[in-house]
């Protein structure tokens, strides 16, 4: 699974330009799966089992990722970015990234640090300051290499590293899309329809047509979740731990779970010895706050893969909860069907 | 080797102020073949002398600095982290979500924590190292058996290649520095001169000017040029007092150097039509040539300077072109410099 998740993360596909990574998948699952990509470019995928499932049941992650657009080119040749999905300016600035069709390589910087006052040093530059400066000189020099609207990706390697820990971009949630391969890979024993959604970082999209088409009785919500395990958070605000298993909520920002699913998938972790966690904090929110309230409501549950620095080129995780998340997607989805 | 190519071997070791020895001995190697060049272990310097060295002759000095910005281990936490303070005067603002190499007992990669949205009300407020810490992904035990207080922590970029003449990478300044060195001694390969020409690769410039301190009390010049880069104009900056990538080496005019020198580069700028920009500043330069000017009697110094965007971060940018210019012009003024000893 970690040289499967390698390849997903390695993969581009901000918001609205998934097209890279939803052929790559297409490409995986299209001898084992009945395989729709609808209308705004969701991959929705039916696997038979060998019974017929009591419930439907729709396991679900997103494809996309957070990154920028650009929305201007100045007449110096550099261009201006956007955010796409919820990105806190300060992770963007002195990195590398790549634009467009053609890849272009871009810097984000500014002026030198001994140019600026000592108030203004303690400012971070916001987003409507931040250029991407791909070593041109004029708009005609850019606009040969880059066009409005075009994706800004992270350039970030993958690594391994410390203790069983992983870093990339896009981990979120190329992770939940990983576990959802493997799942099908393996094949089910039930019925089950697996989503591939795209638009969950730019407000919870893809998920909520998906979920009209599907039509599922129970949903299972993959993910990757903030924890903030770090010295400077302390008691509840570290939120989730990496390293103490998949994480379950009860409640964050977009939804209150269904407390029967919340409580089997503590049930299922506990008789299988799978380390399993919930937040000690609303925090977050995923496609489950769309899932659950299509048609006239959906049973949801969410299993996520705590995940450090969230939303930055440098997303950090430990590869035993990506297996923990695993088995217990695996488990509940099959338990769900017979419900 | 093309330019690009020698950038890139020298921009690659590590080479935090006090800590020059990777980058030091990679730059002696590329000095060889033009002279005898040996790295000190104690001032942390490389020390060139050109072929043909003759003592009765006057010397010429060619300074660039070997070392880098990064960050120094202060703190261990018993989770793991660890606490780092500046080396130099690196960026703060780049810090977040940058991933890191730490040079303990052994190589490890780390990186560096960020504050998730649900904990961080005021993003408008720039990363300061007393805020972050380095998430090496161990245990509290096995980080304090691996890291030291004291070792060097850096964020690594290698280089690679903008759209046109431009590179980005970490410390380019002021491996530019030394690369156009190297390209001046090999553009004087088979010439003769009538000066000695001795280079220094200082080290713990960064930090003070400290190598340069040591450096050109030992080798005595009679004139020193120091090479540095300096501030070229980004997008949100007016231009003023700034030079402009691509068009060429600032010379400076400064109170601080030898006026004779300025012009002198000026008119060699102007009669082989090497492309140049002044650099006016009010009073010393914030590079070698402060202390090189002062050591023991007195040296005269100018400053030559590559544009550089983004200083002090890991994407910092320069022109090829403009350090080959700036290589043509050290090369033509070794050749043509006449001493009144």
């Amino acid at each position: 699974m970690i040289k499967e998740l390698e390849k997903l993360c390695l993969l581009d596909g901000i918001s609205g330009d998934e097209g890279q990574i939803r052929d790559y998948i297409v490409s995986r699952i299209k001898n084992k799966a009945e395989i729709k990509v609808d209308p705004l470019g969701n991959v929705i995928a039916f696997v038979k089992g060998q019974k017929r499932a009591k419930n439907r049941i729709m396991v679900s992650a997103h494809m996309d990722e957070v990154g920028m657009i650009v929305t201007y080119i100045n007449s110096d040749g550099t261009l201006r970015a956007a955010p796409v999905g919820g990105i806190d300016p300060r992770v963007v600035f002195g990195q590398r990234v790549r634009v467009g069709r053609n890849d272009t390589l871009g810097v984000i910087g500014g002026a030198a640090i001994h140019n600026l006052s000592p108030e203004e040093r303690k400012q971070s530059v916001p987003f409507d300051k931040i250029v991407v400066d791909i070593g041109t000189d004029s708009l005609e020099e850019s606009k040969a290499l880059v066009s409005l609207g075009d994706s800004i990706r992270f350039v970030s390697g993958f690594e391994s590293f410390g203790d069983c820990k992983i870093k990339c971009k896009a981990i979120d949630d190329r992770a939940g899309c990983a576990i959802m391969l493997k799942m099908i890979e393996e094949g089910r024993e039930y019925d089950t329809y697996f989503t591939f959604v795209v638009q969950e970082e730019i407000g919870l999209r893809g998920s909520k047509c998906a979920a009209y088409s599907v039509d599922p009785d129970i949903a299972i919500v993959l993910e990757s979740t903030t924890a903030a395990d770090i010295p400077s958070a302390s008691g509840g605000d570290r939120v989730c731990e990496l390293g103490k298993g998949a994480v379950v909520s009860y409640m964050d920002r977009s939804t209150v779970y269904d407390k029967g699913l919340y409580a089997m998938a503590f049930e299922i972790a506990e008789k299988n010895g799978i380390p399993c966690q919930t937040k000690t904090r609303i925090a977050g929110g995923n496609d489950a706050g769309a899932i659950h309230l299509s048609r006239g409501g959906v049973r949801t549950c969410a299993i996520s893969l705590p995940c450090r620095y969230l939303h930055s080129s440098c997303c950090v995780i430990d590869s035993r909860d990506l297996d923990s998340c695993f088995v217990l997607s695996k488990l509940l989805s099959e338990r769900a069907a017979q419900l | 080797m093309n330019t690009k190519e020698l950038l890139s071997k020298l921009t690659e070791p590590m080479g935090v102020s006090g800590c020059e020895c990777c980058a030091a001995k990679i730059a002696a190697e590329l000095l060889q073949p033009y002279g005898e060049a040996k790295y000190d272990p104690n001032s942390g310097c490389v020390y060139f002398k050109r072929s043909h060295w003759n003592d009765d002759k006057p010397t010429v000095l060619l300074d660039a600095h070997i070392d880098e910005v990064g960050m120094i281990v202060t703190y261990i936490t018993d989770d793991g982290f660890l606490k780092v303070a500046p080396c130099g005067s690196p960026d703060a603002r780049c810090l977040l979500a940058q991933q890191v190499t730490v040079y303990g007992n052994e190589k490890l990669f780390g990186f560096v924590t960020s504050t998730p949205p649900h904990l961080e009300h005021d993003n408008t407020k720039a990363a300061a190292f007393d805020d972050i810490y380095i998430d090496l992904g161990i245990s509290g035990e096995r980080a304090k058996y691996l890291v030291s207080l004291g070792d060097r922590v850096l964020i690594e970029n290698k280089l690679e290649t903008l759209s046109g003449s431009r590179v980005t990478s970490k410390a380019l300044d002021d491996r530019s520095g030394v690369a156009s060195i190297i390209l001046a001694l090999d553009i004087l390969k088979d010439k003769s001169t009538d000066v000695n020409i001795a280079v220094l690769l200082s080290s713990q410039e960064e930090i003070g000017e400290r190598g340069a301190n040591m450096g050109a009390y030992n080798i005595d010049p009679d004139m020193a040029i120091a090479v540095d880069v300096s501030f070229a104009k980004t997008h949100c900056e007016s231009g003023e007092n700034l030079g402009i990538l691509g068009r060429g080496p600032m010379i400076g005019l400064a109170p601080s150097l030898s006026r004779k020198m300025s012009e002198d580069l000026i008119m060699l700028a102007e009669s082989n039509g090497i492309p140049y920009q002044l650099e006016v500043m009010e009073g010393k330069t914030g590079t070698n040539a402060d202390i090189i000017g002062v050591t023991r009697g007195g040296i005269p110094s100018v400053t030559v300077s590559i544009p550089e965007k983004h200083m002090h971060t890991p994407v910092e940018i320069v022109d090829i072109n403009d350090v080959e210019s700036t290589a043509k012009l050290l090369a033509k003024f070794c050749e043509s410099v006449y001493v009144d000893l």
